[in-house]
């Protein structure tokens, strides 16, 4: 375990370990070597995904900030400059880095009048899945399949848990949501289906117990397998002799829950299928709930990514690190106002407060990859076979515009990422089609588009160099 | 050439509607216009429809509305071209935000040419009476999916069907809100991962309440959160102590446990308040010292082993079941305080300050960590296994008896409703399996963990005629309205008495009904009205987003935002139980306070943490709007946002939600903070800040409500200074009200009862439905206010007559899927912008 010094972080809080089992599908030694970055290895390798949200956009994607650098820096191709970039703490990373400027998320615009200011209400939605979501405060939600969504459902099935969504901010906003949008579009970034919203977790104890089953013991946890199994099996005929009594409405209802307990006979299958199979290695206890500080919650979403990762229980995570419209004040920044409204920070000293905050949150990232890259599997590190993705649905946050949004790529994308690269798109390049040239990487390479994709834009390719 | 016609126009039809309207008197004032008198007592609705009057008022649309809502500049997303008076209830989703906007006077906007008071009223009460009229032949009770048990609602389920308390937050994710409330049926979507937390929950639960002596050992960790004050003993802890944390704590089994507390420390490692000599920690289960160990002053987190800022209890024997525990300082005798500081509320603003000399800061505790059990050696009785167990087999052959009593009685509770055969018989197979595993009270925990693992738990399923047709419209069966009307009130299922008159099948009869539900509104458990509907109406839960600047209020500690919420709750719920008039939210001159509350208002003579009722000394603070929990929660880290509030009013009381603010638009936050060497105000800079037409045209409906407020601090305190200079609260409301204190904005709320009243309506509607009220709606709304008139407008009035309305006891077939969905509803008023 990871020992963090000289930081003064409450360190007790960080995962600890108690000596309870979970089981090591894959043995190290069960890896070929030498397999890495082949093309016909990919489910072997296990790609993994992490998709990382935060809402309000970047101080260098305002006029003022871009020509002052501070996301994007100011040289394409590898001979870039971090130094005035939000972007410096990833210094350390740089060959692990790859920059992506000059996108747009134009599906978080508004479509018609009555969507015109409602921004912060849709632009979440509008991340991952690079869909305009359907102006609705009821039921009928609809945008689309988000891309952590669309890698899940092609290699998810197979480990336990096809991915896992986790937030830090409260997403249960007093007075619902506004502007005619139901709160599911603020208050989550994936989405299995375009009607299908996937809640995120924010506690991380709720998280542990989902991901390595809840029980003091393995014996505690095999035993809670197996009575959940046969209570998943009972309640199909529960459900089935109600159906009749129901009207219609509550039976398409019905026929979803049924379609959870489903899915869920089918992680308990896996896991069983996982522990016949492997060796059974340390786990660590389960963190203690949610901690004050936003430091310390980040950091214990990372430990349970990276144990997850290590012990194959899923391969995708996607991760939403604030709210629209937080006014959260980040102490650590040494700025007294809420993100919210210094993202609507005008004049230099204004935009300057707002970079140091998106600075605090670049910052936390080298905690995930240092983890990552401790960690071993095979001839290669996590966070070879991992592809981070990092940025928000907001460019401008002052404008509410969503051109020229931040976007980075860390990891080696399991040997299909280049780091070390600034690419710079051409003008009204959205981001989807990035998104699309890397889920051709993930092995989705069949898929022909992507939300408003209008093409691949591929950010290792070479002749987008200069 | 148009200006002269508007004109001439104007005049033309104000003389005629003063004919028409018959009693100019009771419409001669502004007052008249916004008062209480409900349309169907001014003797309206002899005219008929068709009269010459609606043709005039068609023409006073054309001439003042349409001139921003055509299809053009569609102000607002709307436009007015189309329409016709006439026509109101075929167009009812436009005559319903015409309504609202003209109810409460922000259209015409201020600033623009209105027409006479007497028009704009007569024009509001046809459009009432033609949608109403409709109403009368077209009414629906409207439709909804079957709800699932939210978080608070589980946990008093589980409360209530076994007598455990849980924190529902350690296992289901966070609830979707929709319209304001947590149990709007139609977003709470169903995920995996939802299961997942439910199935977790109902094996945890079970075992907890079973008692489990095969429990493995586990940690639980209870935190204390930063902004908690640790001056004073907390609420459950033994009298004289000090801060640390007291809960109740479900044990799985007889056995020991360890204890293990950490501190709070400096940001070089030592122990935050290491001047205090002397301090000890006492570990207490049910008030019984079982552990009292002295602190290290010469802590530190770098001590070999990390040994440093942690004590241990080792090993104590607990029994199983929930017990109370605490570990608090014990603090040393101290001589009078004679120091330059006094002791802040936030007791930890930074933890710098904990090691310097000269400042007396006592340790603080930062989390205490239950582990356990080890060395089981059984279960003993607790009174929830007394709950559970109401029966022993004592011979082999009263074992399955016994176990099908207690299942059965256990899943009818859980299900709320009568259970089947085939049920019994598949929880029974459970029960089988366990008992053949590890015996009968395995076989029980079993059961019990099915039960609580059932849709029929989880989920509140309503059950439909067998012979309904798709558009029909049909009484909901008695155990459904049972479920209803007991989590309406109680936020519970429904007790033993009203199942029973369920199960009889009386309470469809409309006085049975209307008897249990003055029997549950006298009951205490309508507590929940309060600390459920209440409370997410008038949005407390956004207390806990505040984080106000430490150096600028130092006593705002978690205690304080605490108790303004209590004070809240309790406040409603005493208009509730005591039935007073609703209105009264406003007016009262007297509150709920305990001593922490009391002090930071400035109140004297109020000792303890128990809350009572108080009368104000002043006439500052009245009703809600002089509550910390409102005036705290619109308030900024370090200002007060004269904006927040106005919204909060607008939007919360008077039902009329402001326009969006457009992007581009410099925040306050980015004005001056300093003129020539001087400190501004909020209200300098907010008037800085509208000096922008486009700003303005928004700001002037909001802003003036803020400001009359703005005596009160970013806590809520009273204050006649900010930054050094006079707080002038002076303003002009929208609809040209002068304000110049909270008493005149008050008064300016009153003169308008109407919209208040319908919104509270709406609101309660939403949350007893559990979906969001819609146009269609709106004619029961004003229906249930009219009749609330006689009643003076209480509480009951208003709680009764949602019970009696169609839209709680009855249901239509939806004809399709799609027609469920309504993207007109009133919930859409929420993006419609006034400009």
């Amino acid at each position: 375990m990871k020992l963090i010094t000289g930081m003064h972080l409450p360190r007790r809080t960080f995962l600890r370990g108690v000596g309870a089992a979970v089981a090591l599908p894959l043995l190290d030694s069960m890896i070929p070597a030498g397999r890495l970055g082949a093309q016909t290895s990919k489910a072997l390798d296990k790609p993994r995904l992490i998709a990382i949200e935060n809402s309000h956009g970047a101080a260098g994607s305002n006029a003022w900030g871009a020509s002052e650098n501070l996301w994007a820096p100011a040289a394409v191709g590898r001979d870039f400059d971090l130094a005035p970039s939000a972007l410096l703490p990833l210094e350390p990373y740089r060959d692990k880095l790859a920059i992506v400027s000059n996108t747009d998320v134009r599906m978080a615009e508004a479509f018609a009048p009555k969507e015109i200011g409602a921004d912060h209400f849709r632009s979440s939605a509008v991340f991952l899945t690079q869909a305009h979501p359907r102006q609705t405060e009821g039921s009928a939600v609809f945008v689309g399949t988000s891309m952590d969504q669309l890698f899940a459902q092609r290699f998810g099935q197979e480990t336990p848990i096809p991915s896992m969504q986790l937030c830090i901010e409260n997403v249960d906003q007093a007075g619902g949501c506004g502007y005619g949008y139901a709160c599911v579009y603020t208050d989550t970034i994936s989405w299995a289906s375009p009607d299908e919203p996937l809640p995120m977790i924010r506690d991380p104890r709720a998280a542990f117990d989902q991901l390595f089953g809840a029980g003091g013991t393995a014996e505690e946890r095999a035993r809670r397998r197996r009575s959940h199994t046969s209570i998943l099996d009972w309640v199909t005929g529960e459900v089935s002799r109600l159906m009749a009594t129901l009207p219609s409405e509550d039976q398409a209802r019905v026929d979803r829950y049924l379609e959870n307990v489903r899915e869920l006979e089918r992680r308990l299958q896996g896991i069983e299928a996982q522990n016949s199979s492997g060796a059974a290695r340390e786990l660590p206890g389960a963190p203690a709930g949610v901690p004050d500080s936003y430091t310390e919650h980040m950091h214990l979403m990372f430990d349970l990514q990276t144990l997850a990762f290590e012990s194959d229980v899923t391969r995708v995570f996607s991760l939403k690190m604030s709210r629209d419209v937080s006014g959260r004040v980040f102490p650590e920044t040494g700025v007294p106002t809420g993100y919210h409204s210094q993202s609507h920070a005008t004049g230099e000293t204004g935009v300057r407060d707002f970079y140091e905050i998106n600075k605090y949150h670049v910052g936390l990232l080298p905690y995930l990859l240092d983890r990552l890259s401790d960690s071993m599997e095979g001839d290669a590190s996590l966070l070879d076979k991992t592809m981070i993705l990092y940025g928000s649905p907001m460019g401008d946050g002052n404008l509410h515009n969503h051109r020229r949004v931040p976007f980075i790529v860390l990891g080696g994308g399991n040997g299909q990422l280049n780091g070390g690269l600034h690419v710079k798109a051409p003008d009204g390049t959205p981001m989807a089609n990035v998104m699309l040239a890397l889920l051709h990487q993930l092995g989705l390479d069949d898929l022909d588009s992507f939300g408003d994709s209008t093409g691949a834009f591929s950010i290792t390719s070479p002749k987008v160099l200069p | 050439m148009q200006e002269m016609r508007t004109i001439n126009v104007t005049v033309a039809i104000s003389g005629a509607l003063l004919v028409l309207v018959g009693n100019p008197a009771a419409h001669g004032d502004r007052a008249a216009l916004l008062g209480p008198s409900q349309s169907s007592s001014t003797g309206h609705e002899q005219r008929p429809f068709g009269d010459p009057s609606v043709a005039d008022l068609d023409e006073v649309i054309q001439e003042y509305c349409v001139r921003c809502h055509n299809n053009r500049r569609l102000r607002g997303n709307l436009s007015l071209e189309d329409f016709s008076v006439g026509m109101a209830a075929e167009f009812a989703p436009t005559s319903e935000k015409m309504i609202m906007k003209l109810r409460v006077g922000m259209m015409p906007p201020p600033g623009v040419l209105r027409p006479s008071a007497d028009t704009l009223l007569t024009l509001v009460e046809t459009l009432e009476q033609t949608v109403d009229a409709a109403g009368q032949t077209r009414r629906t009770p409207g439709s909804r999916v079957f709800q699932r048990l939210n978080r608070p609602e589980y946990e008093r389920s589980i409360l209530d069907l076994l007598g455990l308390e849980i924190d529902p937050a350690q296992y289901l994710p966070s609830d979707t809100k929709s319209a304001n409330f947590d149990n709007i049926a139609d977003v709470q979507m169903l995920s995996p991962t939802l299961m997942a937390a439910y199935l977790n929950a109902a094996s945890e639960i079970a075992s907890l309440a079973v008692g489990d002596p095969t429990a493995g050992t586990k940690e639980t960790t209870y935190r204390i959160p930063r902004l908690s004050s640790q001056r004073d003993r907390v609420e459950g802890a033994p009298y004289g102590s000090r801060a640390g944390v007291s809960v109740t704590h479900n044990f799985p089994a007889d056995g020991t446990y360890d204890f293990r507390m950490t501190f709070h420390y400096s940001p070089e490692g030592f122990l935050f308040g290491r001047n205090e000599p002397g301090e000890q920690v006492e570990v207490s289960v049910n008030g019984e010292r079982v552990a009292l160990m002295p602190i290290d002053r010469f802590w530190s987190e770098g001590d070999p082993g990390g040994k440093g800022l942690i004590l241990e209890t080792g090993p104590i024997p607990v029994r199983a079941g929930p017990q109370r525990i605490s570990a608090v300082f014990v603090p040393t005798e101290r001589g009078p305080v004679d120091d330059l500081f006094s002791a802040h509320g936030h007791s930890i603003p930074e933890t710098q300050i904990g090691i310097g000399y000269g400042i007396n800061t006592p340790p603080h505790m930062r989390d205490l960590v239950i582990k356990g059990p080890g060395m089981v050696t059984g279960v003993s009785e607790t009174p929830i296994r007394r709950r559970i167990f109401t029966c022993r087999p004592t011979q082999a052959d009263e074992t399955r008896p016994c176990a099908e009593e207690i299942v059965s009685r256990l899943a009818t509770r859980a299900y709320r409703r009568p259970l089947s055969d085939v049920e019994l018989d598949g929880l029974m197979d459970f029960y089988e399996a366990g008992a053949g595993e590890a015996g009968f009270e395995m076989g029980i925990r079993s059961a019990l963990e099915a039960t609580l693992a059932s849709p029929h738990f989880v989920f509140r399923f309503e059950e439909i005629p067998e012979d309904a047709v798709a558009g029909e419209v049909y009484r909901i069966s008695d155990s459904d309205l049972a479920s209803r009307l007991s989590f309406f009130l109680w936020g519970a299922p429904p007790d033993d008495e009203l199942r029973a008159v369920a199960n009889d099948g009386n309470l469809s009869d409309t006085e049975v009904l209307l008897t249990q539900a003055r029997r549950m509104l006298a009951d205490p458990r309508a507590e929940a009205l309060g600390t459920r509907f209440a409370a997410q109406w008038l949005r407390l839960s956004d207390l806990k987003e505040l984080d106000p600047d430490v150096v600028l209020f130092p006593d705002y500690a978690l205690q304080l935002a605490d108790a303004m919420q209590r004070e809240t709750e309790l406040f409603f719920y005493g208009l509730v139980r005591d039935d007073r008039p609703i209105l009264e939210l406003i007016t009262t001159d007297y509150t709920y306070l305990n001593e922490v509350l009391a002090e930071h208002y400035g109140i004297t003579g109020v000792y303890g943490e128990e809350f009572r009722r108080v009368q104000y000394p002043t006439d500052r603070r009245r009703g809600i709007l002089g509550h910390g929990s409102v005036l705290a929660q619109t308030s900024l880290a370090n200002r007060t946002s004269p904006v927040n509030r106005g919204k909060w009013v607008s939007e919360v009381i008077l039902g009329a939600p402001p326009p969006p603010p457009p992007p581009d638009v410099p925040s306050l936050d980015q004005t001056n903070v300093a003129e020539q060497g001087r400190l501004l105000t909020t209200r300098e800079r907010l008037e800085m800040h509208r000096e922008n037409p486009s700003c303005n045209s928004c700001h002037r409906l909001i802003d003036p409500i803020g400001l009359a407020l703005d005596n009160f601090d970013v806590t809520g305190r009273w204050r006649i200074r900010e930054n050094g200079t006079t707080v002038d609260v002076s303003s002009v409301m929208y609809n040209g009200t002068p304000l110049a204190s909270p008493a005149d904005l008050r008064e300016a709320l009153m003169a308008m009862p109407i919209p208040i009243l319908r919104n509270f309506t709406v609101n309660l509607m939403a949350y007893a439905l559990g979906r969001r009220v819609e146009y269609y709606d709106m004619p029961q709304v004003r229906t249930i206010v009219a009749d609330a008139e006689v009643e003076e407008y209480r509480v009951s009035a208003f709680v009764l007559g949602v019970i009696e309305s169609d839209a709680f006891r009855m249901r239509q077939v939806p004809a399709t899927l799609e027609s469920t969905e309504s993207d007109i509803g009133l919930g859409l008023e929420r993006q419609e912008m006034i400009r």
